[in-house]
């Protein structure tokens, strides 16, 4: 990712490298701190997380003795189902998401029809209202009308994503206009032009707006937490939150829980996370 | 210039066997159908919640008005305003001026660099709740940073137990998983710069902080303003954190203002007062973005 910046320093002196070089370092370890600490803290008897805080050594942040143990009190509390729900939910989330999101995309960016540009405004708009404040009336309207501790519930907001609409359109215009011609000459129909061509040129950006679609619900909290309270449809974080409440609180237990939260988008991102970038660059820096 | 989609013309003397012409008299029923889901979503997940916050706002017992006299007396409320705009003006300076820096440093020539960006924004992959649940570790007492404190010599710290210090505290919590992801569109706006205007800069003698001024700044302003929206819109609804640590103190330091309409509604039971407390929110997020598009125009 480093060819074809055409942003660059001047080649400064050793000196200043060093020291950018140097502040580049601080930088990670302050991001990679805390989560070092989690993932540590995990693997290691609960007793140990503290024990070896003072004095500061190496063993505050490795671990003496290694263990499974925390993994192992922490699934015992059902926090298997948790993580399943998560995943369930962001699974049909980014599915249902995707088509959602590129066929508003597609008519908002490559139909030709009158108040288009109202219409593309109009969903911004509406997609930019921000989700949390509204939650605890939605959840008022979508409790009485039987949602409650549903996956319906859970998913079905988060599918319409104004910026996975947005980098969709973004990308969709950029495809050349003699595709869409030729289509039309050869007969056909919208939906064709949109499954057959637009779709499968689209890999970057289908990929970038899952993953859109993805953090947001995977992030989601208090969403969650006000329509899926059950223990049995609960999510991941809520789950995660409720038990860190607790009164006998197991601290290796709950690192193990933010290491598995954690992990699951971790891995997706760094998997993914050229086409983040790409279109992160074509839709809030263009 | 669009080529407008009319319906194909009529095949002229001998047209070549091209199959049927283009259906685009479907075109309205495409859109229909292709934005339709969408418009419904925005129609329920957002407009009518909405309209139910207001609707609910003005419909308690003592009248149309009563829920938001009662919101605007209540000592708690005028705290989560006061804490939540003193929240605003400290955590967006600081994470997007914070995002810029490692922008400008990631996107210098240095050794590993890709390795340096994709670690600092490894955080970002995290729920909200669980960055306050680590932090909440390292925050305690008998916790790491306590420890790292010790070891350099320096006094304990109360972090979150005191309420000149939980509110700088959820400010880092929320900048650990938020600064790395506005960190990536700004790296992504530095590339978009074109090589050349930096060129003329250095061939006119631009010295460095010159050049990033009065060159790379503008050219940023796009991207720049829709991080400051964003960020300035997500910080507001900043609620995990104080619902998992703080619970809103001490002595409502951190009650910020999500975290007050929640307990309103759900504590007090009061959702009159709460849906009103809501429309007074999305009022002042409204009004603070209006204020940041005036100052910052961008090309559109």
């Amino acid at each position: 990712m480093s060819t074809g910046d055409h942003y660059q320093a001047r080649s400064g002196s050793r000196l200043k490298r060093g020291i950018l070089l140097a502040l580049a370092i601080v930088a990670t370890l302050c991001s990679v701190g805390p989560l070092w600490f989690a993932l540590v803290s995990s693997v290691r008897p609960e007793g140990d997380i503290f024990r070896y805080l003072s004095p500061l050594s190496i063993k505050s942040i490795w671990p003496t003795t290694w263990t499974g143990s925390s993994f192992r009190t922490l699934m015992n509390t059902g926090f298997g189902w948790p993580v399943l729900n998560s995943v369930i939910v962001a699974v049909f989330t980014i599915v249902i998401g995707l088509l959602l999101c590129s066929a508003a995309a597609f008519a908002l960016g490559v139909l030709q029809f009158r108040g288009q540009k109202f219409l593309f405004g109009v969903t911004l708009v509406g997609f930019l209202m921000p989700f949390d404040a509204l939650a605890i009336p939605l959840s008022q309207v979508l409790t009485g009308a039987g949602f409650q501790n549903t996956f319906d519930g859970l998913i079905l907001p988060a599918v319409g994503n104004g910026l996975a609409i947005f980098a969709l359109r973004q990308f969709f215009r950029n495809i050349p206009r003699e595709l869409l011609e030729a289509a039309q000459m050869d007969g056909l129909g919208w939906w064709r032009i949109l499954f057959r061509i637009y779709l499968p040129l689209s890999k970057p950006a289908l990929i970038s707006a899952a993953l859109i679609l993805f953090v947001f619900q995977w992030h989601a909290f208090l969403w969650p937490l006000l329509i899926a309270p059950d223990p049995a449809i609960q999510v991941a974080p809520v789950a995660i939150a409720q038990f860190s409440q607790e009164t006998f609180v197991d601290f290796g237990a709950i690192f193990a829980g933010t290491v598995i939260t954690a992990a699951i988008p971790l891995g997706l991102l760094l998997y993914a996370q050229k086409y983040f970038v790409a279109s992160i660059a074509r839709s809030g820096g263009k | 210039m669009t080529t407008s989609i009319k319906p194909a013309a009529k095949p002229s003397a001998a047209p070549a066997r091209r199959g049927r012409p283009a259906k685009i008299g479907g075109t309205r029923l495409a859109v229909l159908l292709m934005l339709g889901p969408a418009l419904v979503a925005i129609l329920f997940f957002r407009l009518v919640p909405a309209f139910e916050a207001i609707r609910t706002s003005l419909s308690d017992p003592q009248g149309p008005f009563a829920a938001y006299d009662r919101v605007f007396a209540d000592p708690a409320f005028q705290a989560s305003v006061r804490q939540t705009l003193l929240f605003t003006v400290l955590v967006n300076p600081f994470q997007i001026m914070l995002a810029l820096a490692l922008a400008v440093l990631l996107t210098q020539r240095l050794p590993l660099v890709g390795l340096w960006r994709t670690l600092i924004f490894l955080p970002a992959a995290l729920p909200q709740v669980v960055s306050a649940i680590i932090w909440g570790v390292l925050f305690r007492p008998d916790g790491p940073l306590n420890a790292v404190l010790n070891a350099l010599g320096l006094p304990h710290q109360p972090f979150l137990t005191s309420k000149f210090q939980a509110l700088p505290g959820i400010i880092i919590l929320v900048s650990w998983v938020g600064v790395g992801y506005w960190m990536m569109f700004l790296i992504a706006g530095l590339k978009d710069i074109p090589g050349d205007t930096l060129e003329a800069a250095k061939i006119d003698g631009a010295g460095p902080l010159r050049t990033f001024f009065q060159v790379t700044l503008p050219q940023l302003k796009r991207p720049l303003l829709f991080v400051l929206v964003a960020d300035t819109i997500a910080n507001f609804l900043v609620f995990a954190p104080v619902e998992t640590l703080t619970a809103g103190g001490p002595d409502r330091s951190t009650n910020l203002i999500m975290y007050d309409i929640y307990e309103r509604a759900y504590v007090a039971g009061d959702l009159p007062a709460a849906s009103a407390e809501t429309f007074i929110l999305l009022c002042i997020i409204l009004a603070v973005v209006s204020i940041q598009f005036k100052l910052l125009p961008s090309e559109d």
